[in-house]
């Protein structure tokens, strides 16, 4: 499948200062990622907090800029310009926020805030907003009456489903989705899942998807990367990487994960990720890693193919497995 | 046989809001045995907040008396002046980032509950702080006691709250969520802690979820919450493997490690301020028929031990078409 979305050798700093006299390096929240979305796919990209998933997912939608690297979009070179031009040029691409009751203004009605992005967008006749708006929600399974309504007349699973509305009305390609079932009951969650797939069909939409839920990776993503400390150390199809993950970072991640039927599989990974600010030599993982060796501490692994469309960034994958 | 921890019987609470009044309790049951680990699990708005609250005695301002008993120790904490007796039971709540004062030092905090509880000399509470921060394996506890909170990652602030918790000396432990807020390869070292502490020490643990997969995790028993009623209760396994209550049926169908399809459950859960007549669940379930109770179901004991409040539990749900 063609690419939609992709990203070579992409690095984002964040907090660097560069005044006349005072030079602060910062932290590099992306280092070096290369990836490539295909259309029509549900990509997943996992990862322990500060990974950088989220840095990363606003790098590609050109809310962060980039320090180096190139951004593609439909086949066409979208980094390097300046913040205005770089979100302009992606209007195809949008962004689910985390907390869609959060990202909704309290004071607007649910239909003032869904015509506002209408209105940004170019769209200003009054009529073909309330039109678009009703027929957006239906797609989204709310009554379009609910337009009427403040947001916090709505459920958690509503605020979802206006979040939804908010970025299908604009006609995107792709839709950037930050843990769309954090905070989510289990009803609600297989509900609005049901409800993404239902959507990218009828849409013909490509899903970035973030998540730190391995069960929900597993069950919706076509393809999954996982990062740690800003670099992506595995990446293949998700059926792949949860039946054979290569990876010693990415099998102590799905072993973490707690399971209905209560077994414990694997090692846990002890500690914490390191600060970004100390990034440690070699590979990045090896203090966590329970199958670090001596060469890990100072070479830093490349990416190698573990198999058909399955990358994996480890010296020692092949003795690992 | 010993007197359980913790005994709960036909607790329900009511609450006064601008609403009307919400039931939000009603003749829930519960019993935490010595020892034991028991899971409360349900979705948002079921009353599993409330049901700690109550224990813990720290219903929001506009509820009603709680109706019924609790029984810690044998002894009925909703009963006049017994409130005190509620000392012996220690608390971890959900979100480590909001629930430790910024502005003082980790030690402090925790020497300010010991104070409040503990009996003894001054001088050897240093000591015992240094012992549960060993025993809650922070790093370096030394270092530990003059670090302020925000000098802690997310599930060292954990660890550090499990040690308050433990701080009174309890013989149980109440938790509610502990680790929604953290990674999962945090959560999973934060609940082989918590089932340590308990093996070591022999607490009891009355855990308060919405994750299954936890629950299997750490609880040996388990009651599943629905609209303020306990819709079904047992061991976790059995519940787990075997569900009976067309709600837990259908709920565990949504998780992912289950889901054949995301199907989700129609209709919501009912509000508080209008709970439906006879069984709660009703509005939504796929089996309702005219021989429904008119009166909520109690629980029935079954010959395996699993408890449930359907008549219907041993019927099939019926096969949903996609579409």
């Amino acid at each position: 499948m063609a690419e939609i979305l992709g990203c070579s050798a992409l690095r984002v700093e964040l907090g660097a200062r560069r005044g006349l006299l005072r030079h602060r390096a910062g932290v590099r929240a992306v280092d070096g990622v290369d990836l490539s979305i295909a259309e029509g796919e549900t990509f997943g990209i996992v990862g322990e907090s500060g990974c950088g998933k989220t840095t990363l997912a606003r790098a590609l939608l050109g809310l962060q800029r980039e320090s180096a690297g190139e951004i593609r979009l439909e086949g066409r070179r979208v980094s390097g310009l300046d913040p205005r031009a770089a979100r302009r040029v992606r209007e195809a691409v949008q962004y689910v926020h985390q907390d869609p009751g959060a990202a909704l203004d309290p004071w607007w009605r649910v239909g003032a805030t869904l015509a506002e992005g209408l209105a940004i967008h170019g769209v200003t006749a009054r009529a073909e907003q309330q039109a678009r708006i009703a027929e957006t929600l239906a797609a989204v399974g709310l009554d379009p009456a609910l337009a009427d309504r403040y947001p916090h007349e709505l459920s958690g699973g509503q605020q979802r489903r206006i979040g939804l509305a908010r970025i299908l009305l604009l006609r995107p390609k792709v839709v950037i989705l930050d843990e769309p079932t954090a905070g989510l009951d289990l009803s609600v969650q297989a509900a609005v899942l049901r409800l993404l797939r239902d959507l990218r069909a009828r849409f013909g939409l490509t899903y970035v998807f973030i998540s730190h839920d391995l069960s929900v990776v597993r069950r919706v993503c076509d393809r999954v990367a996982v990062m740690y400390l800003g670099q992506v150390v595995e990446e293949g199809t998700a059926a792949a990487l949860f039946a054979a993950p290569r990876h010693p970072y990415t099998r102590a991640l799905l072993a973490a994960a707690p399971h209905l039927d209560g077994r414990e599989s694997g090692p846990s990974l002890p500690g914490d990720p390191p600060s970004l600010a100390a990034v440690p030599p070699g590979c990045r993982f090896h203090p966590r890693c329970a199958e670090a060796r001596e060469p890990c501490a100072h070479t830093v692994p490349v990416r190698e193919a573990a198999g058909p469309d399955h990358a994996v960034a480890c010296l020692r994958w092949r003795e690992v497995a | 046989m010993s007197v359980p921890v913790l005994e709960v019987r036909g607790l329900g609470v009511r609450l006064r809001t601008e609403a009307g009044l919400a039931d939000i309790l009603d003749d829930v049951a519960l019993t935490v045995p010595r020892g034991g680990t028991v899971g409360v699990v349900g979705e948002s708005g079921c009353g599993k907040s409330t049901l700690l609250r109550a224990i813990l005695g720290i219903l929001p301002r506009g509820a009603e008396p709680p109706r019924g008993a609790i029984l810690f120790e044998g002894r009925d904490i909703l009963a006049d002046g017994a409130a005190s007796a509620r000392g012996r039971i220690g608390f971890v709540p959900q979100d480590p980032y909001l629930s430790l004062n910024p502005v003082f030092r980790a030690g402090d905090q925790i020497l300010e509950i010991m104070r409040r509880h503990a009996k003894g000399p001054r001088a050897g509470h240093r000591a015992r702080i240094l012992d549960l921060f060993r025993a809650v394996q922070l790093p370096d506890p030394e270092a530990a006691l003059r670090k302020y909170p925000h000098q802690f990652s997310g599930g060292q602030r954990q660890r550090l709250l499990i040690a308050a918790a433990l701080a009174c000396e309890p013989s149980l432990v109440v938790a509610d969520e502990p680790t929604t807020a953290l990674d999962v390869t945090t959560q999973r070292e934060i609940l082989a802690l918590l089932r340590g502490l308990v093996a070591e020490r022999g607490l009891s643990l009355l855990f308060v979820t919405h994750d299954f997969g936890v629950l299997a995790n750490v609880c040996e028993e388990v009651a599943v919450l629905y609209a303020g009623r306990v819709i079904e209760a047992g061991p976790t396994r059995e519940v787990l493997d075997a569900p009976r209550h067309p709600y837990t049926r259908m709920l565990l169908a949504c998780h992912p490690d289950r889901a054949t399809d995301l199907l989700g459950i129609p209709g919501t859960v009912p509000a508080a301020t209008a709970q439906p007549s006879g069984c709660r669940f009703h509005p939504r379930c796929p089996i309702i028929r005219s021989g429904c109770p008119v009166e909520p179901p109690a629980l029935v004991t079954l010959p395996d031990g699993h408890r449930v409040a359907c008549p219907w539990h041993a019927d099939p749900l019926p096969e949903v078409a996609d579409g």
